[in-house]
């Protein structure tokens, strides 16, 4: 199933200068469940969607936690997801021990691109099939950056990847301003589950068993909330479910005003059709 | 392979005492953190590189940069100078291009630098060609850029008017791109001004010479003939 | 035994039969040179140039840190420009006694680690300080020894806390590291120590001390070293940094004053002028 040419393998270029095993592996984060990430001045929090294989099985796991001050939402292979994550570990308890100080974010960050961008210009090896959203507090303060298997790396107010994750990224750039100035890590959480709730599909709900909820900032250590801890999260919504939202969106549509709604409703439907199938 | 350099335009000038580099960094989102990303980076402490197409190729590059120039002091006590840096870069740059099992670099690179003999400034591409330049462009902008350094006189100007220079050029270069914004970043490399390291402009410079470019617009006309 | 004035305490060829190479392995000379990796290898196992003392105290704004210049070769005063004082970021020196060639080395460690903690994409805010530099260098020394081959250096790292306070660490050949408010290595531990505990009796009495009381103190362990110490010089070099960082004065040439050698009259049993 070759979409051309030139897809074959990493090392070779698409006459117009593209990748496309790059490309691909993109669309594979695409097909993971939504994650989203915002930051305050002072913490950064991620929220995640989780997904199970069948109605018995438990629920595939979004956040993983690096070290102290740091940790990671993904979106895509989580098999791919873990030796990165790894990788973080091991660098995170290296900065512990060569210079007993915690592994600064952007470092952390830097050293996964430079990882995953080997696999994009070599034969035998397949770019990473997973985007991550890197949450960390260090001395520079908050930070949240969004890796893709491109090798690319790049640091946001406010993330959203995976399935749908464009509706994500409008709510979060409507609300950028009221996020970053955002006092409580509760009023962060409620934002990022709200873009979270953006992304769901008309018969799913936010419950305590779907949602994980991770914080890290100033006096925080990297925590993760699950289950019956997410709880007291969601009750803090005011609806769990995408379809009230979506009615609204509409009204907006018709009588709000005009400037970033059109563009991203359309891409946001692109979006729900290619991940829908 | 030249479609690869479609990314923001990058440029670098060697004046009379030192070099210049600057980049125009296109924003794709506005949740992106302003200020941060950088797109200039630093192979040793005299040398400084930026570069257009796929960035995450351009970080590669530079840490072999890196490599190479530490190990040259490894073995010589003594900081590489910037053309044989550029030789060994060459090289491997090449070397991506020689066999079925990579792929060659998809960027252009522009490093600049000043050691003993003076200033320097190469620019390097996917084939492995380098060539030592005066002004140098590379990305989307980089006809509209590479007909305004032709305008220069190289002899005369000192880093800190270039600076001045490297921001209109960016400005006037991002015309051809103007649907998206653009963040400007400019450093530099000069025995007068940093000691003989590479550094980013003082952020008041900066912001002076971006005023200055956004200013110019109106008087275009004016500044071509002068 | 063999009397020969070069072979003098050698088994001798007559009595004993000549000396069988072969056993260990151990003679280089028959070897050709790709063989040499099968002989044994011999680690360094005494300094040869050698630096004398390194001493430092806190005191109420940072610390002060000094050492002479001098490289000696046994007892011969071989070098007298050898500045053993570095700084390594903005805010951290790191003063070094023991082999001098390996502090060249541990020098050259040092730069490379500045450059990539400082220099590579370094966007602002997260500086090498002086515990992290600290820190580094006795992973580098434990190392070395781990592998019985040390780099022969007693090192004193001086700087700031993340938190402003001042700081100042010790580590050696041996990857033992200790901190204080007084330090010295070498001869200095002796000499100096006393000196410098007069002025700062316990850990946490350098508040109270003055940049002039230190300063004066610093001078006055130098000169007491110089009375004492043959292998000292009376040049030397001397760090102050203060205020977190913000003033970093590395002064060159200092030469010891008020140095009366009336004592040296009265020592007896040394020297040309025995009695």
């Amino acid at each position: 199933m070759f979409r051309n040419n030139y897809d074959n393998d990493s090392v070779t270029y698409s006459p117009t200068g593209r990748l496309f095993q790059v490309e691909y592996a993109l669309e594979a984060i695409k097909q993971g469940s939504a994650a989203v990430g915002l930051v305050s001045k002072t913490h950064v929090v991620l929220v995640a969607l989780k997904r199970n294989a069948e109605e018995l099985g438990s629920y595939q796991k979004k956040i993983i936690k690096v070290d102290d001050h740091m940790g990671i939402a993904l979106a895509g292979l989580a098999p791919d997801a873990r030796v990165l994550s790894n990788y973080l570990r091991k660098q995170a308890m290296s900065s512990k021990m060569i210079f007993n100080r915690p592994l600064l974010t952007s470092k952390a960050v830097l050293s996964i691109a430079d990882k995953a961008q080997e696999n994009t210009q070599s034969y035998g090896s397949r770019p990473y099939g997973v985007g991550l959203l890197i949450s960390g507090y260090d001395e520079t303060g908050a930070h949240l950056y969004e890796f893709q298997p491109s090798g690319s790396v790049l640091e946001y107010f406010g993330a959203a990847i995976g399935a749908r994750s464009q509706a994500a990224r409008t709510y979060l750039e409507r609300n950028l301003d009221t996020i970053t100035e955002s006092e409580t890590v509760e009023q962060l959480i409620v934002h990022g589950l709200n873009a979270l709730r953006d992304t769901l599909s008309q018969d799913v709900e936010l419950t305590f068993k779907n949602t994980s909820v991770s914080v890290v900032g100033k006096d925080t250590d990297f925590t993760i909330y699950d289950d019956e801890n997410v709880q007291q999260w969601l009750d803090k919504l005011d609806s769990v479910s995408n379809a009230r939202n979506r009615e609204e969106d509409d009204e907006d549509n018709a009588n709000d005003d005009e400037n970033n709604t059109a563009p991203a409703e359309t891409e946001q439907l692109e979006d729900r059709m290619e991940t829908d199938e | 392979m030249k479609a690869v350099e479609n990314g923001g335009t990058s440029i670098g000038i060697k004046c009379k005492d030192g070099v210049v580099l600057a980049v125009e960094k296109i924003i794709n989102s506005k949740l992106l953190v302003p200020g941060r990303n950088k797109r200039i980076q630093t192979i040793d402490r005299h040398i400084g590189v930026v570069y257009s197409g796929l960035l995450p190729d351009g970080r590669h590059f530079v840490n072999r940069g890196r490599d190479e120039a530490q190990s040259f002091k490894s073995i010589y006590k003594t900081p590489v100078s910037v053309p044989h840096l550029m030789d060994r870069l060459g090289i491997y740059v090449q070397n991506y291009t020689c066999y079925n099992s990579v792929r060659p670099f998809g960027v252009v690179s522009i490093v600049g630098g000043v050691d003993d003999n003076g200033p320097h400034l190469y620019m390097i591409e996917p084939s492995g060609t380098c060539w030592g330049y005066s002004g140098a462009a590379t990305g989307k902008g980089r006809q509209t850029a590479k007909s305004e350094l032709e305008k220069l006189n190289y002899e005369e100007l000192t880093v800190r008017e270039a600076v001045k220079v490297a921001a209109k050029i960016i400005h006037q270069a991002h015309e051809d791109n103007k649907d998206k914004d653009y963040e400007l970043e400019i450093s530099w490399v000069s025995k007068e001004e940093t000691g003989g390291l590479h550094q980013f402009v003082p952020e008041e410079l900066l912001e002076e010479a971006r005023k200055l470019a956004e200013d110019d617009e109106g008087e275009e006309d004016e500044e071509m003939e002068s | 035994m063999n009397h020969d004035p070069f072979l003098w305490g050698r088994p001798s060829n007559d009595t004993y039969g000549a000396y069988n190479h072969a056993i260990a392995q151990a003679s280089v000379q028959e070897a050709t040179h790709d063989q040499l990796d099968q002989f044994p290898k011999k680690h360094t196992q005494q300094p040869i140039i050698t630096g004398t003392s390194v001493i430092a105290l806190k005191y109420k704004d940072g610390i002060i840190m000094a050492a002479d210049t001098m490289g000696s070769y046994g007892s011969l005063m071989r070098f007298n420009n050898i500045e053993r004082l570095f700084r390594v970021g903005k805010e951290t020196v790191v003063g070094i006694s023991g082999d001098i060639s390996d502090m060249q080395q541990l020098h050259r460690i040092l730069n490379e680690l500045e450059t990539d903690e400082e220099v590579y994409d370094n966007d602002g805010g997260h500086n090498l300080r002086a515990p992290h530099v600290h820190e580094y260098l006795t992973r580098i020394l434990y190392n070395r020894r781990s592998k019985m081959d040390p780099l022969w250096n007693a090192v004193l790292v001086g700087g700031f806390n993340d938190d402003g306070s001042p700081f100042l660490k010790y580590v050696d050949l041996l990857g033992v590291a200790y901190g204080s408010s007084t330090l010295a290595t070498g001869f200095g531990n002796h000499l100096a120590i006393p000196l410098l505990r007069q002025l700062i009796p316990n850990d946490t009495d350098y508040v109270n001390v003055t940049e002039e009381q230190a300063k004066k103190v610093v001078m006055d362990c130098m000169r007491v070293l110089f009375y004492r110490d043959a292998r000292s010089f009376d040049k030397f070099s001397m760090v102050t940094i203060k205020d977190g960082g913000k003033g970093f004065d590395f002064e060159k040439n200092i030469k010891i004053d008020n140095q009366s050698w009336r004592f040296a009259r009265d020592i007896k049993g040394y020297g040309s002028k025995q009695e």
